[in-house]
């Protein structure tokens, strides 16, 4: 058979289901120990496709722990709208992927089930919260993954391992069955190898579903891809230039002329105001994070990691004249980011992450003093995105001196979605950065993965 | 939005110990300080003054409608 490793998913389809799932689940037994990707593993007969999912999506009769000790044992009684639509549509699911504890953080750091590690370098953070799916995909286990976006965590997996992944339009895809971090802010997207496999999967998965309360109506066009011809994308080359790391602003903006280089035709536009609209999706993620947790802040608040019980403290402080001020204005930063922003444009095009990778290590618990800069840096050109509900795809445009990825985003305006699959995918067919595959190392102890 | 006041540890304790909170040791102060933080940058923004008086919070889903892609 086939290298499974090297295979899209239409490519996968066409292989005998059985030997597939084999070869895949031999892959997990090689790279488990490197980078921690799954927390529990589907032991029974599955067939189709191989896809795992980040452990927030419930599954009938299945645990889901959210990343998190107080759910370590919670048997779900009902299946997420998401993962039916993907049963529906023949892919299996191997299992349950690792993630930040509740979906509330963005490096991968997991105290209670051990952090999940880049598969480039496992010293090197695999990104959050969807960390599993990032690193999944990567080491090719699986061909695909779901994760949940809230302030970056489907984008910054995908960036920091590699991959391509796309967060969705607010609405677009169903969250019921799907563990809450910020209502408000909460999507579910695809991580895969590539956009071609992203447009497959959310073809899966998009629709109206009366279960979500914000679920669209808007229909669900067919999202496989579609030629990207006379697409017009906005970019700030002097603020890339000025305010992101010289690798990677060397390596997004030579991604951009690959793209011109394809059809698309590029504008320079004032770079949105990242910072304020990052500040002001904080102060609606912490604010509807901690009204989620109340009961369990109330009544258990050790059963939560040091870091998120941190977080969920600051969010019983924010006013709520403040959280409503900052809904109230939303709409209008929508507007503006379309209108002014964009323009006459169609995507707008900066990179997924402005710095290198950091360590596990300097963004732990013992990373000192400097954690809450350095993963300030790391999300800086995430939140944005989450506080004007648009949708975004994040695909590899290179490597660093290191080894470790580099990326580039897409945002559009709501439901662009299947122009920015068009965008990413005639990227991925001219730069082919999104084939390369990492080679398999020591495990994140030092010991050979091999000896297991 | 008008610029919020200093944040003080004792402000945290209070607002958190009257929703039944129990504060980690020793965190009130990096509390306030982060909050400090992220209401100032905030409250920076300059399209907030533009902000009408009917606003409406959930106003945000017609602007998905009005903004929405003409690429279906």
């Amino acid at each position: 058979m086939s290298d499974p490793a090297l295979l899209s998913i239409i490519q996968a389809r066409k292989l005998p289901a059985r030997e597939l799932i084999q070869a895949c689940r031999a892959r997990i037994d090689q790279w488990q120990s490197r980078t921690n990707a799954f927390l529990g593993f589907e032991e029974g007969p599955v067939t189709g496709v191989p896809l795992a999912h980040k452990d927030v999506f419930c599954r009938a009769g299945r645990v889901s722990s959210g990343g998190s000790k107080i759910l370590r044992d919670g048997v779900q009684s009902d299946t997420s709208a998401a993962l039916a639509r993907l049963d529906a549509a023949g892919f299996a699911d191997l299992g349950r992927l690792n993630m930040s504890e509740f979906a509330y953080g963005t490096t991968g750091h997991n105290e209670h089930f051990g952090d999940c590690c880049n598969p480039w370098n496992p010293d090197y953070i695999a990104g959050g919260s969807s960390s599993g799916s990032g690193a999944a995909v990567a080491a090719r286990i699986v061909f695909g993954s779901l994760g949940t976006d809230t302030g970056g965590s489907v984008r910054l997996p995908a960036a920091a391992c590699g991959v391509t992944g796309l967060k969705t339009t607010w609405g677009r895809v169903s969250r019921h069955g799907v563990m809450p971090l910020s209502p408000s802010l909460d999507t579910i997207g695809p991580i895969a190898r590539s956009a071609e496999d992203c447009a497959l999967l959310l073809q899966a998965i998009a629709g109206f579903d009366p279960r979500d309360p914000v679920s669209s109506r808007v229909p669900a066009p067919d999202y496989p891809i579609k030629k990207h011809d006379r697409v017009r994308i906005a970019i700030s080359s002097a603020w890339i230039e000025r305010h992101t790391d010289p690798e990677v602003g060397t390596a997004v903006l030579a991604a951009a002329k690959l793209l011109a280089s394809t059809g698309a035709r590029l504008t320079e536009v004032e770079a949105p105001d990242f910072d304020t609209l990052s500040a002001h999706c904080l102060v609606v993620m912490q604010s509807e994070a901690s009204a989620q947790h109340l009961r369990w802040m109330r009544e258990r608040p050790g059963d939560y990691s040091s870091a998120v019980r941190a977080r969920l403290e600051l969010g019983y402080a924010i006013p709520a004249t403040v959280y409503l001020e900052v809904l109230r204005a939303r709409g209008l930063w929508l507007d503006h980011f379309c209108n002014q922003t964009l323009g006459g444009a169609d995507l707008y095009l900066l990179p997924g992450i402005a710095v290198r990778l950091p360590t596990r290590e300097q963004t732990g618990s013992n990373g000192g003093p400097d954690v809450p800069r350095r993963v300030q840096e790391v999300t800086r050109l995430a939140r944005w995105v989450n506080y004007l509900g648009v949708p975004a795809l994040v695909v590899p445009c290179g490597f660093d001196s290191r080894g470790l990825p580099l990326s580039l985003q897409l945002v559009g305006r709501p439901f662009s979605e299947p122009a920015l699959l068009a965008s990413g995918h005639a990227f991925q067919q001219e730069s082919g950065w999104h084939k390369r595959v990492p080679a398999h190392g020591p495990a994140r102890n030092g010991e050979s993965t091999w000896a297991s | 939005m008008t610029s919020p006041k200093q944040w003080r540890e004792e402000a945290i304790e209070t607002a958190l110990s009257a929703q039944g909170i129990a504060l980690a040791p020793g965190r009130a102060k990096s509390l306030a300080r982060e909050l400090q933080a992220l209401l100032e940058a905030s409250a920076a923004d300059p399209l907030l003054a533009s902000v009408e008086f009917q606003a409406d919070p959930y106003g945000f889903h017609l602007a998905l409608a009005r903004t929405m892609a003409q690429t279906q």
